[in-house]
């Protein structure tokens, strides 16, 4: 990789403010990790893992705005490759320190069901980054929270919710939930690399 | 220019006055300017475009729960405050710190310094008028709920405390958000501030443990943490506003406080806001310790001695409903849709021992009596022991997924046993000798118990009203069942002095 390429994806890694978002992850995981440490019953058990996979998809979901709008567009080749590498790569980290803020703890589900949900959460950020721009990109995985806390509740209180598109309230090993876990992450990947988070014209968006 | 503008518009209309009437004209000029930034607010508030989300989750999450259980207003509208909150609270917080951050997100905080308005009166208006959306969206939400539950219930009024302690809720909600979003602008304050209000609101209820907790403050909590929304609470009594009136406090408080420290790094405005934020907090502060006062009443509801009204503690009036049966069962008309699963579970026993010496002449519904017995464990208990004065179990039908076999079979082995032991055995009348194997036989004989009952849930009855299972007794007793109620009632008519006298043996019984 030459220095320019190094320098190209420093500056761009700046622009979307990654290094905060890295340290915000980090508290995640580490906030991840102290709860771990206190007593929950089996409804916190298994919805708290969920909450802190929401902020990371958040944050990463917010991480895709734009500062510079249409210059960065016309003059940015790489653009693309950028955004995919920096979902992506953001996408394992935080899906990696939750995993390892729950090595050795209770953490329901283990590894897969944080990479599911992590992913699939990520997606729907990244969807609606594409649709509504970066600054309100939240929207969607925070919504989402709710439905999957909700569909968690019910498998206690029946009936419970068999849609695989509510993957938080699968088992971790079920296809289903992973199949569409998969297919929202793919396309929330797809429209961020080909059309970039949206840019509002009066600004960052309403409000 | 709006003030200007306002002023204008002001000294167009009013005429030529001595002083006095210059500065009303300026206050009334103040408080135009202030209505029309107010709705120059609302006009573009984040939180406007956040009104279909928020309904989408409360129709997701919560108004779907709500419409599922039984048409009675204590569990509908407990359980709406339980939940509309939860499901408010991300389009509220959210969009509050959105609009919070909207001067440093925009870097126009220079900007804006030099206009006539102090920074905190800016503020408010656009805290009140994200504020005033995220309201509109929870009374809308509450107006749903409660009009389809007046079509639906059989009796009693609405409950207002919750409804209260919701709406209460929301300027708490937004003023967090508000102020996160006003002291830290940037673009990953307004998802990380919202992510941690839900955990804290949906986690709050988790330390609550008894009825001393001094978590039971939160705006989720409706009454009793192990009991929440259950039909037995508040059907025969008054809802106790006691904890409501705290939790109002303390979101009250709470909002004001949070209000008052944003005023504060305003030079002319520091003490007053300092002043606004100490009440605040003392007012919160104050709830939080009258909750932790709280004890758990015997109806299921939260007492707080400082701030409960003794005439709560007075029975509700009703008429009863009452079912056309041999022995009519008679329930408080909040329980009149479960009338008839009660006398169809029941209703052979009715016929059979209608008008028998120690039947009772009709069967009426008492309340349960609930009692904390340690950190999070509640006794719930029937207050009369005869068949005469019957509990309805709060597993009612539709309540956290209750199907009609499940409550049929805890009728059955409630009332049912009750009924047949009260007129086989004597009920009171008799001494505390143990029951014959025929007494045993006929009571096994007359109780219909659903498929889903299982052996292991009727054991700690065997030899007590039940005979143990494929004893002689036990194939007696299935004899007996396969007769008619009317069969089984002449038999009783007849035999039911030398039964209880001991003089009926096994082979005795048809």
């Amino acid at each position: 990789m030459t220095a320019v390429a190094v320098r190209l994806v420093r500056l761009h890694a700046a622009s979307r403010r990654l290094p905060v978002a890295l340290a915000l992850l980090a508290v995640c995981a580490a906030g991840l990790r102290g709860v771990l440490y206190g007593h929950w019953d089996d409804y916190g058990a298994l919805q708290l893992p969920l909450i802190f996979e929401t902020a990371c998809a958040a944050i990463i979901a917010v991480t895709a705005g734009s500062p510079f709008g249409e210059p960065e567009r016309a003059t940015g080749r790489w653009l693309p490759y950028l955004r995919l590498g920096t979902a992506v790569t953001l996408t394992g980290l935080a899906s990696g320190a939750l995993a390892a803020a729950g090595t050795g703890m209770p953490l329901a589900g283990g590894f897969p069901d944080i990479l599911r949900n992590v992913a699939g959460l990520t997606g729907i950020g990244l969807l609606c980054a594409t649709l509504l721009g970066g600054p309100l990109a939240w929207t969607g995985p925070l919504a989402y929270l709710v439905a999957g806390v909700y569909g968690l509740y019910t498998d206690w209180h029946p009936p419970a919710l068999s849609t695989p598109w509510i993957w938080p309230a699968r088992p971790p090993h079920d296809v289903g939930g992973a199949l569409c876990a998969a297919v929202v992450f793919a396309a929330g990947l797809a429209a961020i690399t080909l059309r970039g988070a949206r840019e509002h014209p009066s600004g960052d968006g309403p409000g | 220019m709006t003030a200007a503008r306002a002023a204008g518009a002001q000294e167009h209309g009013a005429p030529v006055a001595p002083r006095p009437a210059a500065a009303r004209r300026g206050a009334g000029a103040a408080v135009l300017s202030s209505g029309r930034l107010l709705r120059l607010e609302l006009r573009h508030n984040a939180m406007l475009w956040l009104l279909p989300v928020a309904f989408a989750l409360f129709f997701y999450n919560g108004y779907r729960e709500i419409m599922a259980l039984p048409p009675m207003w204590n569990l509908r509208a407990m359980t709406m405050q339980n939940r509309l909150l939860l499901d408010l609270l991300i389009p509220a917080t959210g969009a509050a710190a959105w609009m919070g951050s909207r001067e440093g997100r925009r870097r126009i905080t220079d900007l804006v310094a030099v206009t006539a308005r102090p920074r905190w009166s800016r503020q408010l208006a656009v805290w009140a008028a994200t504020t005033a959306w995220a309201e509109l969206a929870c009374l809308a939400c509450i107006a749903v709920v409660y009009l389809v539950t007046a079509r639906q219930a059989s009796w009693g009024s609405p409950l207002w405390w919750p409804a209260v302690v919701s709406a209460a809720g929301v300027p708490a909600l937004t003023a967090i958000g508000f102020a996160a979003g006003a002291w830290f602008p940037g673009r990953f304050v307004t998802p990380l501030v919202t992510v941690v209000m839900f955990f804290g609101l949906a986690f709050s209820t988790q330390a609550a443990s008894g009825d001393h907790s001094y978590w039971q403050i939160s705006p989720l909590t409706v009454g009793a943490f192990d009991i929440g929304a259950a039909p037995g609470v508040a059907s025969f009594y008054p809802y106790l506003p006691d904890l409501s009136i705290a939790q109002v406090m303390f979101t009250v408080g709470l909002t004001v406080a949070i209000l008052g420290g944003l005023g504060i790094p305003v030079a002319r405005m520091r003490w007053l806001a300092a002043v606004i934020t100490v009440a605040g907090l003392a007012a919160a502060g104050t709830a939080v310790a009258l909750a932790g006062t709280g004890r758990l009443d015997p109806h299921g509801m939260i007492v707080i001695p400082a701030l409960h009204d003794a005439a709560s503690d007075q029975p509700l009036r009703y008429t009863p409903a009452c079912s056309r049966t041999p022995i009519p069962v008679c329930v408080n008309p909040a329980y009149a849709g479960f009338l008839p699963a009660v006398t169809a579970t029941v209703g052979p026993e009715l016929t059979e021992f209608a008008g028998l010496p120690g039947a009772p002449a009709r069967l009426s519904q008492v309340p349960l009596v609930y009692r904390q017995v340690s950190a999070n464990g509640i006794d719930v208990s029937a207050s009369g022991p005869r068949a005469a004065a019957f509990v309805v179990p709060d597993q009612v039908p539709g309540w956290l997924g209750t199907t009609g076999a499940e409550f049929a079979a805890q009728l059955a082995e409630g009332l049912g046993v009750t009924l047949a032991s009260d007129v086989i055995l004597g009920g009171g009348q008799k001494s505390a000798a143990a029951p014959t194997q025929a007494e045993l036989a006929v009571i096994a004989g007359s109780v219909r118990f659903p498929p889903s009952v299982q052996s292991r849930d009727l054991a700690p009855m065997y030899g007590q009203l039940l005979p143990q299972p494929g004893s002689p007794a036990d194939l007696a007793g299935r004899r007996f069942a396969a007769l008619s109620p009317a069969a089984r009632h002449a038999w009783l008519a007849e035999h039911l002095t030398a039964l209880r006298a001991g003089r009926v043996s096994l082979a005795q019984m048809p």
